[in-house]
């Protein structure tokens, strides 16, 4: 009797002087394929306290434990605990489990590591100052193809302290995670209902409302409710989902039905403990469909990050071939000509385009990443959506065609006017050129580079950048290449008089392109502002004039301060103006957009919303919804060719389909949020929802007319 | 296809007024190989009452039984006149295959099983039939063909053989029932064990 007081007091006070004041864990036990050992979530227990200590397990790699319902086969994992007298252990707290199937058979179990805490209460006469023993004695059973059931006993000294317990260092914040994330009643309404074989199992309140609902499911606590292994089919509705899973034995089996049907609901957004009664399902709980389709699958990127560079590299290569990338084509085209037969300018020329791509790529990408960290609902294009950026990028343009059209000269005031940019504006130039083809023609999204950028803004910071940096060198690539390869440039005839001619030529591209942002920032910022951009417009245009005839005085060794100083202030006024009428921009309202009248035979559009899809999905409609953006110009042409013919209108009228347009000209996070459902940041993309409420299919993003064709037959049959 | 959906339709309604179909529950016939290479059927013992006890000798659960339990109620079951058919459904490969009926012969008489036939199911065509989800999983058959007892072989779902001695073992009660004539008191349990190792999908 003496010997056992000494030799506990002995444990007690090495406990207690090792650890200052954290609980000891017993050795960790490995029993053949599982490693266990007891944590404890505080470094001690106050006298009447209650404290969570875990049995955490490292389970084999392939090797399963199994949740309180096993599911088909298997066998819950138990723990019985001897703990000193007046001390007492609550239920188990099971974390969400995992879905494991077997041939024909589904079990509900655990892989890697888990934590199962376990609410501890010390006695209220504990005495502070000592240590006590907590022993589990737990069993489980650890499948892979086979089973093998094993056991440990585990120990736990933990220090009886007066007041609050501090955390345990090493693991108070792992299983105060642990509790955080297991399913625990949010105040949920659920009731179910059977209909013939199929149990309907309806689920509403807070948490549920616009949550991600694709891939929910229901873990049952009872194993008698319902068919484990069959599919668990998923309706949304505006509070909540509707799932429909195959009545287990208690219903059609001969059992007698339960009072209650509890269990897990476990979504991407979290997972709850739900009771449900026998009740009618509430509408709320229906009516918007099955949820989208699940975004990695959809975006077609396999193979992680190294899938997503190779991805975004073709997808780069492919940018340079779709429509966006036309407005700088000139810019680039009229670059290359002036050096052709310089193979060491154009070399340096090459190199710096790259370095202006790939800086201006990863700075939008960097900026886009920081804003989104910050909340807001950003995709890629952002840059676009401020009407001050395009005014800029207007009236941008108009002066670099202005230039191309010998108006006036870049970096040669001084030095004589008509001798061709000098190699210093040369290099510089081709830099920007590099950063305008980002910055303008980026945000279009192409084929693969779609996919790439939905995994890379799911990423951390770095191999989010690393997978634009592909994406830039995708894009740089072919010029760089063309530069780099002596024999392209070589067939192009000597320099001479048709270059100017050329170049003047290729102005015309650049006063559209500088038409086109003016007719994207009046989308954006109405009539009044516009008035105000095309009044920059003339001021700038002047100012470039005054400045190349300042340049030709001066060429010409005759003064020209005063001429420079106009051209000046009405630059600078341009851009007072152009600023002013895009703060002032009082973007059109939706209910103006829609109202605009389909010219001709064409599709008439209704405006998009995820409430209007459910609509019409629930009336039976197929929908294609059209992902948009006035500065998209691979948007605008796959608008024009694929989907405003007759033979269009004609296949919506004969299925009854409806065409929704989702215009993103301006910030929105409605579809910000929605074009991330299917695992996009950018646009266009083109959503078919077929008629009986199937998966949606997405579209290629560029279109032809027998595409739509065919594809919305298919929706509506 | 519209016109499908609609037939469809108006079935439903029908199959929802006739719940004593979901109740009843013939047990589905099946042929199979036994270990003796006859060809064996569920009708040829029509007018017997038949046990199914599906087998994995690899199991822990198995082996808690195999240590002379389940041999027990085989022998007082057959002394009843009851049919006894011990079923391995694990498939090529997997835990629990016998490669043909010599090699389960054997592990039948080191266990001392005395089951009326062990039948060989590599196939799973048996335990596909009768959605047989573990190792064991226990079927009671009556003189009619109809299941009366589906589920676990005993009420205390471990592998550990000393709960033996408390269990309440849920295959013979059903048998008492039937022998006695009446309901069986208990006629489904949710059986516990191995999972039945069926090929791969």
């Amino acid at each position: 009797m003496f010997l056992k007081k000494a030799v506990l007091a002995l444990q007690a006070l090495v406990a207690a002087s090792l650890l200052a004041g954290a609980a000891l864990a017993g050795p960790v036990v490995n029993s053949g394929h599982i490693e266990s050992e007891l944590v404890s979530q505080e470094a001690g227990i106050a006298p009447g306290g209650t404290v969570y200590v875990a049995l955490r397990q490292k389970i084999q790699e392939h090797w399963h434990t199994y949740w309180r319902n096993p599911g088909d086969a298997g066998e819950a994992t138990k723990i019985t605990w001897t703990l000193p007298a007046g001390w007492s252990a609550g239920d188990m707290v099971w974390p969400t489990p995992q879905k494991a199937r077997l041939g024909p058979l589904l079990d509900y179990a655990y892989e890697g590591e888990v934590l199962i805490p376990v609410p501890i209460t010390a006695a209220a006469n504990a005495q502070v100052g000592t240590t006590v023993s907590l022993t589990a004695d737990v069993f489980y059973l650890v499948c892979e193809q086979v089973c093998v059931p094993e056991e440990a006993k585990l120990t736990l000294m933990l220090p009886v302290v007066a007041g609050t317990p501090s955390a345990d260092p090493q693991w108070g914040k792992v299983v105060g995670d642990v509790l955080a994330k297991a399913p625990k009643p949010a105040g949920l309404k659920a009731v179910f209902k059977l209909e013939g074989e199929a149990l309907k199992l309806a689920i509403t309140g807070g948490p549920l409302k616009g949550a991600d609902l694709a891939g929910a499911y229901f873990f049952p606590y009872s194993p008698k409710v319902l068919e484990h292994s069959a599919e668990q089919a998923i309706e949304r509705g505006p509070e909540g989902l509707t799932l429909t899973v195959k009545a287990g034995y208690d219903f059609i089996g001969g059992g007698t039905v339960p009072a209650e049907v509890a269990g897990v609901l476990s979504t991407k957004a979290g997972a709850w403990e739900v009771t449900a009664t026998a009740g009618e399902p509430p509408a709320s709980a229906k009516g918007l469909g099955a949820p989208p389709a699940e975004t990695a699958p959809a975006t077609g990127v396999t193979g992680g990050l190294v899938g997503a560079l190779l991805f975004a590299f073709v997808g780069g290569l492919i940018l340079n071939l779709m429509p966006c990338v036309f407005p700088v084509l000139s810019m680039k085209a009229a670059s290359l000509a002036g050096h052709a037969h310089d193979a060491g300018k154009v070399r340096v020329q090459g190199l710096a385009f790259l370095v202006g791509v790939v800086a201006t790529f990863l700075a939008l990408a960097g900026l886009l990443l920081a804003v989104r960290a910050g909340g807001a609902a950003v995709g890629w294009g952002f840059q676009l959506q401020s009407p001050v950026v395009i005014a800029g990028l207007a009236l941008l343009m108009l002066l670099v065609a202005l230039n191309m059209s010998g108006v006036f000269e870049i970096g040669t005031s001084v030095q004589g006017v008509g001798t061709g940019a000098s190699s210093k504006g040369g290099v510089t130039g081709a830099f920007f050129t590099g950063a305008l083809a980002v910055v303008v023609a980026a945000p279009c999204t192409a084929p693969f580079m779609a996919g790439a950028l939905g995994y890379a803004l799911t990423q951390p910071t770095l191999v989010a950048l690393s997978v634009f940096l592909a994406l830039a060198l995708g894009f740089a690539a072919p010029f760089v290449l063309v530069a780099f390869i002596p024999g392209v440039l070589k067939r192009l005839p000597r320099p001479g008089a048709w270059m100017d001619v050329l170049k003047k030529g290729l102005a015309f591209p650049m006063y559209g392109a500088a038409l086109w942002l003016v007719w994207v920032f009046a989308q954006q910022s109405g009539p009044l502002s516009l008035a105000h951009l095309l009044a920059a417009g003339v001021l700038a245009a002047f100012g470039a004039w005054l400045y190349g005839l300042a340049q030709a005085s001066r060429a010409a060794g005759k003064p020209a301060l005063i001429s420079i100083l106009v051209a000046l202030l009405s630059l600078g006024l341009a851009i007072t103006v152009a600023t002013f009428g895009a703060l002032a921009a009082q973007p059109p309202t939706a209910a103006a957009t829609s109202a605009e009248a389909p010219s001709g035979p064409g599709l008439a559009s209704e405006v998009w919303s995820p409430e209007k899809v459910a609509e019409l999905q629930a009336a039976g409609q197929p929908v294609l919804v059209d992902f948009t953006a006035a500065w998209c110009v691979t948007c605008q042409v796959n608008e024009k060719i694929a989907l405003s013919g007759a033979k269009v209108a004609e296949a919506f009228k004969a299925q009854n389909a409806v065409y929704l347009k989702a215009d993103w000209t301006n910030r929105d996070p409605a579809i910000a949020k929605a074009l991330a459902d299917f695992g996009r940041v950018g646009v266009p993309l083109y959503v078919i929802y077929p008629k009986g409420g199937g998966q949606p299919v997405i579209l290629p993003q560029l279109l032809t007319e027998g595409m739509v064709i065919e594809a919305i037959e298919k929706a509506g049959v | 296809m519209s016109l499908t959906r609609r037939f469809v339709a108006a079935g439903l309604p029908l199959a929802a007024l006739a719940p004593s179909v979901a109740f009843a529950k013939p047990a589905p016939d099946f042929t199979a190989v036994d270990v003796d290479g006859k060809t064996r059927s569920l009708s040829e013992f029509r007018g017997k009452t038949v046990v199914l006890e599906w087998v994995n000798e690899g199991c822990p659960y198995v082996k808690k039984h195999y240590s002379g339990n389940m041999q027990g109620l085989q022998q007082a079951a057959r002394a009843d006149g009851v049919v006894w058919l011990t079923i391995a459904s694990s498939a090529p490969g997997k835990q629990g295959y016998f490669a043909d009926g010599a090699a389960a012969k054997t592990w039948m008489d080191s266990r001392g099983a005395k089951p009326t036939t062990l039948l060989l199911d590599p196939e799973n065509k048996v335990a596909t039939a009768y959605k047989a989800k573990t190792t064991p999983h226990m079927f009671v058959i009556d003189k009619a063909g109809q299941v009366v007892y589906e589920g676990a072989i005993d009420d205390i779902p471990t592998a550990k053989v000393e709960d033996l001695k408390t269990a309440k073992n849920l295959v013979s009660a059903a048998l008492a029932d039937v022998k006695a004539g009446r309901k069986v008191a208990t006629p489904f349990v949710t059986p516990y064990g191995c999972a039945v190792k069926y090929k791969d999908a």
